[in-house]
């Protein structure tokens, strides 16, 4: 029998995987990409929050949409993808042998990308086998693509950039969160991330660990300690909660199985996650003709994913004889630089793990509230330039961005047909408002903010009076003249208010901007609306 | 109620027929396509199996099929990955007792 033969096999359909492949098609190249899912995406299509970066990051979309986009561009391209389709084997003449359904089939390709991706850490703790202990993926799966809760009552495990966009996910799905803990002393995610929650009222309990998750049968409660400098549990310190659900999300290692398997050389990297092939530029392993594209190779974003799929799509396209040497090198140039700006900032390569910042490249004081509990404090907010003077505020509506950190973000700077908002050309520069510039009050930037860390305030309302908009991503929405209180940036409520108006508009893509009045000694402290009628949030 | 009914950012989910399936001898409902494991959660099973050794209970964990924590005895056969097989008509779903049935 013949064997198949394919110039670029691809495995794995995740972000990296499927724009490797749909790179290599557009050059005319012929892919086939193998899943072991039935479902292609990988991770994409659990991912509901709008993705951060610029325009060619697709920044501000939703990370599901960003899926089906990829979809349908690998399907118009011709790209074969075999789902249900289990990668058994890579060899080093550049043979695979994939399980579909009962069968194997023994396939050759030209060239290889492996996209594999990466698998959850796990955290053992007595009762962690427990049904109810369950990993943040699988929370993301059930209530995302399946619609179904995970569980009821919720304890978050990891104050990562996971930890803290599932637990959004999960208030938004309609469980109740009881608290997010971390063993590290700081928060590990992005401070707009762990505002979210904050804001609605969930508590951070850093430096804490899980002591042991008790039920008959399943979960129904956990302990939680304190743990000192040296990871040590305190004891007395130990705290209770009664949950249903334990959610672990401590990380994610690079599932390089079968890269290694391929002989090529690997190194165990603590950066990128851990044990990864070695690459060169073009994501190439020490193999010709192999790569290594996505999580695989280092742990990043999906956004990352896709760039570093891209350049190894283009530099196999090139090696093919498909791609002319100046496109090749305008294009390895084009993404290079997009993976840089995603590389840089506080979260980015050269600070990872670094507990030791103060200060924003631009010299502003990084709020150690917000890497503690989640929340920046009242007085720290006037510090940053996403806040205008109070004499601005008094002269009507304007954005407040509580954005602190250097992270790869600019839609905000985008959104604003007034010229507003300045980020600049480095997009981890934190945003600066322009209270000379008239904000009409759109809403385009609250919506526009994948860390919902925009707010329209305005403190020129009525006499005694400030309103705030604010972006509202749960169900039920409230109605207008609905009543209820405020809260602030840590939960707490603060006061009366009433909803005056809600915008909901395709243009915002499912964040809808609440506008609530409030005493106008709080306009700078009420963050969150609670109606009087809810009673679950 | 596990399943959520409006959801803020995807409305509402895509799901088959409503199907009657079996459960340890109980009759149960789910959507025909979905995880066996989402319909078992939305009866509130917690429970999938008991280790062989301990006969410490176990459930879902990964949701994606890698762990193997969720398998069952489906149809007769033992070790399906609940969380990944598609839920049909009439299935016979049971726990599984280290790597058979209650004996």
């Amino acid at each position: 029998m013949l064997m198949k033969r394919y110039e670029l096999i691809v495995i794995g359909a995740g972000p990296a995987g499927l724009c490797a492949a749909i790179e290599a098609a557009a050059n005319g190249m012929q892919v086939v990409v193998y899943d072991e899912n039935s479902r292609p995406g990988g991770q994409l299509f659990k991912q509901i929050h709008k993705f951060f970066g610029s325009k060619e990051h697709k920044a501000k979309e939703r990370g599901f949409r960003i899926g089906e986009k990829l979809l349908d561009e690998a399907r118009e391209l011709g790209v074969e993808v075999v789902l249900n389709a289990t990668v058994m084997g890579v060899f080093e003449n550049k043979e695979i042998t994939v399980m579909i359904e009962d069968r194997v089939e023994h396939i050759k390709g030209n060239e290889i990308i492996i996209a594999t991706g990466a698998s959850e850490n796990m955290l053992p703790f007595p009762g962690w086998t427990l049904p109810g202990v369950i990993g943040a993926g699988a929370a993301q799966t059930m209530m995302n693509l399946h619609g179904i809760k995970p569980g009821n009552k919720i304890l978050m495990v990891g104050s990562g950039n996971v930890g803290l966009v599932v637990g959004f996910q999960l208030i938004q799905a309609g469980c109740r969160l009881e608290a997010i803990i971390d063993a590290s002393p700081r928060v590990g995610g992005y401070g707009v991330h762990a505002s979210k929650l904050a804001r609605l009222g969930v508590p951070f309990y850093m430096s804490n660990t899980v002591k042991e998750a008790y039920g008959e049968g399943s979960v129904k409660g956990v302990s939680i300690v304190e743990v000192d400098k040296n990871w040590q549990q305190v004891a007395g310190s130990e705290k209770t909660f009664e949950v249903d659900t334990i959610c672990i999300a401590v990380g994610l290692s690079p599932m390089s199985q079968l890269a290694k398997m391929t002989g090529c050389i690997m190194e165990d990297s603590p950066a990128k996650g851990g044990l990864v092939p070695v690459c060169n530029e073009y994501g190439e392993t020490s193999i010709p003709g192999i790569y290594a594209a996505g999580d695989v190779s280092g742990i990043e974003e999906a956004s990352s994913a896709m760039l570093k799929g891209r350049i190894a799509g283009s530099a196999i396209s090139y090696n093919q004889g498909y791609l002319e040497e100046n496109i090749f090198k305008e294009n390895q140039a084009k993404y290079r630089s997009s993976l840089e700006q995603l590389r840089e900032g506080m979260f980015g390569h050269k600070n990872k793990g670094r507990t030791d910042l103060l200060n924003t490249e631009e010299g502003f004081e990084i709020s150690l509230n917000l890497l503690e509990n989640g929340f920046l404090a009242d007085v720290e907010i006037a510090h940053y330039p996403g806040v205008v003077s109070q004499e601005r505020r008094k002269q009507g509506i304007v954005p407040v961005i509580e954005c602190t950190q250097n992270i790869p973000c600019n839609p905000c700077q985008d959104a604003c047909e007034k010229g507003c908002i300045k980020v600049g050309q480095v997009i981890t520069n934190l945003p600066i408002i322009d209270g000379t510039a008239k904000c009409t009050g759109c809403g385009m930037c609250v919506a526009a903010c994948s860390g919902q860390a925009i707010f329209l305030v305005n403190e020129d309302y009525a006499p005694g009076y400030a309103t705030v908009g604010l972006p509202y991503e749960f169900r039920p929405l409230p109605q207008i003249g609905d009543k209820g209180i405020a809260l602030d940036r840590s939960g707490k409520a603060v006061g009366e208010a009433e909803v005056i108006s809600i915008k909901s508009a395709k243009a915002l893509d499912e964040t809808a901007i609440l506008t609530i009045k409030v005493s106008e000694d709080l306009s700078m402290k009420a963050r969150f609306f609670k109606s009087s009628k809810e009673v679950s949030l | 109620m596990m399943r959520i009914e409006e959801h803020p950012i995807l409305k509402s989910f895509n799901k088959g027929n409503l199907v009657t399936f079996e459960f340890d001898g109980k009759s149960l409902m789910g959507y025909q396509g979905e995880p066996i494991a989402v319909a078992l959660k939305a009866n509130g099973v917690m429970i999938h199996r008991f280790t062989s050794k301990h006969q410490e209970p176990r459930g879902v964990f990964c949701a994606i099929g890698r762990c193997t924590d969720c398998v069952m005895i489906v149809d007769g056969k033992p070790n399906v990955r609940t969380c990944v097989t598609s839920l049909a008509e009439g299935m016979k779903v049971e726990t599984q007792y280290g790597l058979t049935k209650k004996e």
